[in-house]
């Protein structure tokens, strides 16, 4: 009898889940259209859904998002992979973390969005100061996960290591890396939301395309189906790549 | 060992039942072919050895003017309250810890740092997670510079000989501690080290596991006849494993007792109601009851 009502209740949540998004896309519809919001500022997704549409019937919708996208891209893996082998380097050469970890600790509580007025006067409205912007905003969240998380690695691994005769060199390979692997992984996905948090910035404050440009210019010209449907579309592209990294995440740290 | 046995193989499965049956009456040949036997190298000598931690203002003698030797191929156990520095003399033979005084050689050539020449066994199994249990076993000869495919059949062999070849894909997480351990102690001796340090290796273990894995270790042991540096507080384990033990005193750490196990091999469970048994673990209590009065003495 518990199974079976465990059961029943596995199947209600199944369906709650499923109907969780056209539920809430429909309440909105309803919401807009009865007349209780202004419909012209609060627009009903039917709305924001043509305007999705004429937005990819023009063709801008696909070059706004692949710029965003390599902006993003391009950022993120240049500032995290200098962030995890800075991150290492400072963990294994207490020399180098002396020297570097004071002025790390400076620029790091710095919001990435403040740099936007001087890096548009140092590099212009072009791709590499958006790049530079991405950078800078996931260097040193990877960098501190990675110092921290080798670190932290077991001593006893490490002593465990070296008594199987594991040369200094393929230390970073065979332990210090996988040891720090759920360290970094914490430090690339956090990174990975304000690499986005700082493309809109990035784009509101200056761009000729990309996703967070379009929501600026739609403003200026009051269409607000088409502000919304670029939130949709930031959203949606957040949220496919923050899958495709849960995906890798669990497939790469199997083990634990 | 009928009846400890069995209860352990209750306990734990088809896999121990297998491991028992392996050893009595009828012991079948080396389970590792190619393992040499009685091999001449191994020989440990520690010479006026002590250690000191800390900064100079706040010394602390953690061993004081040890020394003595260990013939190749030979079971030495030393037990002792914690704290008294078993484990440092251990970590020094191991080339963790440096001498602050006197010299540690293996085979005449003095200890400087860690290596595969000295497999090591920790109260904690430390394999390594990311890796599989086979991948563990294969880390140490692909270290030493041989094919992974070669690796991979040696790490196979021996975890064949401590009973877990149905595991070798598994990741350590999903065995048990004594499991595991066992993990620990086939990735030491595939680089057939000279000499195994064992530090407190069972410590962790619920007492049936224990007693298995005392009996498996000295399984191995008859067929590697490596050197053997086992270290524990438990003076029943000790005698039953050992050819000799040392026994030390609260810090700072010195042997007080350098006693040889005069029992025959292969040893079973019941062993430990032996006369001769009984009479050394007797001597090694008292000594250890003796040095305890001295030492409560001091501090009243």
């Amino acid at each position: 009898m518990a199974a079976r009502a465990r059961e029943n209740r596995a199947g209600i949540y199944r369906l709650l889940r499923v109907i969780s998004i056209p539920l809430f896309f429909g309440a909105w519809e309803l919401v807009s259209r009865s007349g209780v919001v202004n419909e012209f500022l609060f627009p009903p997704p039917s709305v924001i859904a043509q305007a999705l549409f004429d937005w990819g019937m023009h063709g801008q919708l696909v070059l706004d998002i692949a710029m965003s996208v390599s902006r993003v891209v391009v950022g993120y893996i240049i500032g995290a992979t200098a962030g995890v082998a800075v991150g290492i380097a400072t963990a294994r050469y207490p020399a180098l973390s002396s020297l570097l970890t004071p002025v790390f600790q400076i620029l790091r509580p710095i919001p990435p969005i403040a740099l936007v007025p001087i890096v548009i006067l140092w590099l212009g409205l072009n791709e590499p100061g958006k790049y530079f912007l991405i950078l800078w905003a996931v260097f040193f969240t990877v960098w501190i996960s990675a110092h921290l998380g080798v670190q932290r690695v077991d001593p006893l691994l490490i002593r465990a290591a070296q008594a199987l005769g594991t040369p200094e060199h393929r230390m970073l390979r065979e332990l210090l890396l996988p040891g720090a692997l759920p360290y970094i992984f914490v430090g690339l996905r956090t990174s990975l939301s304000v690499a986005f948090y700082t493309l809109v910035a990035a784009e509101l404050a200056g761009a000729f395309a990309g996703v967070a440009y379009r929501i600026d210019i739609a403003h200026e010209n009051l269409r607000i189906g088409l502000m919304m449907a670029g939130l949709v579309v930031l959203g949606v592209i957040s949220a496919c790549l923050d899958l495709a990294f849960e995906g890798w995440a669990r497939h790469a740290m199997k083990w634990r | 060992m009928g009846a400890a046995c069995d209860e352990v193989a209750l306990m734990s499965g088809p896999l121990d039942i297998a491991l028992c049956t392996t050893q009595g009456q009828d012991v079948p040949g080396p389970i590792v072919p190619d393992a040499a036997p009685a091999p001449a190298r191994g020989s440990i000598a520690i010479d006026n050895l002590s250690v000191i931690f800390g900064q100079p203002d706040k010394e602390f003698l953690a061993v004081d003017r040890v020394s003595f030797g260990i013939k190749p191929g030979e079971f030495v156990c030393i037990v002792g309250p914690s704290g008294c520095g078993k484990s440092t003399i251990l970590n020094a033979v191991a080339g963790f810890e440096a001498p602050t005084e006197g010299m540690v050689t293996l085979d005449g050539a003095a200890i400087t740092k860690p290596g595969a020449d000295r497999g090591m066994v920790f109260q904690q199994p430390g394999l390594f997670p990311w890796k599989s249990v086979r991948a563990n076993v294969a880390h140490g000869p692909r270290m030493a510079g041989r094919s992974d495919r070669e690796a991979y059949r040696l790490a196979d062999q021996y975890l064949e000989m401590v009973g877990l070849a149905r595991f070798a894909s598994n990741y350590p997480k999903t065995l048990s501690g004594g499991m595991q351990q066992r993990v620990a102690i086939a990735r030491a001796l595939v680089n057939r080290p000279s000499v195994l340090l064992m530090d407190e290796p069972f410590g962790a273990l619920d007492a049936q596991t224990r007693a298995m894995m005392q009996e498996t270790l000295l399984r191995i042991w008859a067929d590697i006849r490596a050197t053997v540096i086992f270290v524990t507080h438990d003076i029943d384990e000790a005698i039953f494993l050992g050819d000799r033990i040392l026994v030390m005193s609260a810090s700072p750490g010195r042997i007080i007792l350098d006693i040889p196990v005069t029992l025959g091999r292969p040893r079973s469970a019941d062993i430990s109601l032996d006369q001769a048994f009984l009479s050394i673990k007797k001597s090694c209590l008292d000594i250890i009851r003796h040095e305890s009065l001295l030492a409560f003495e001091r501090q009243t």
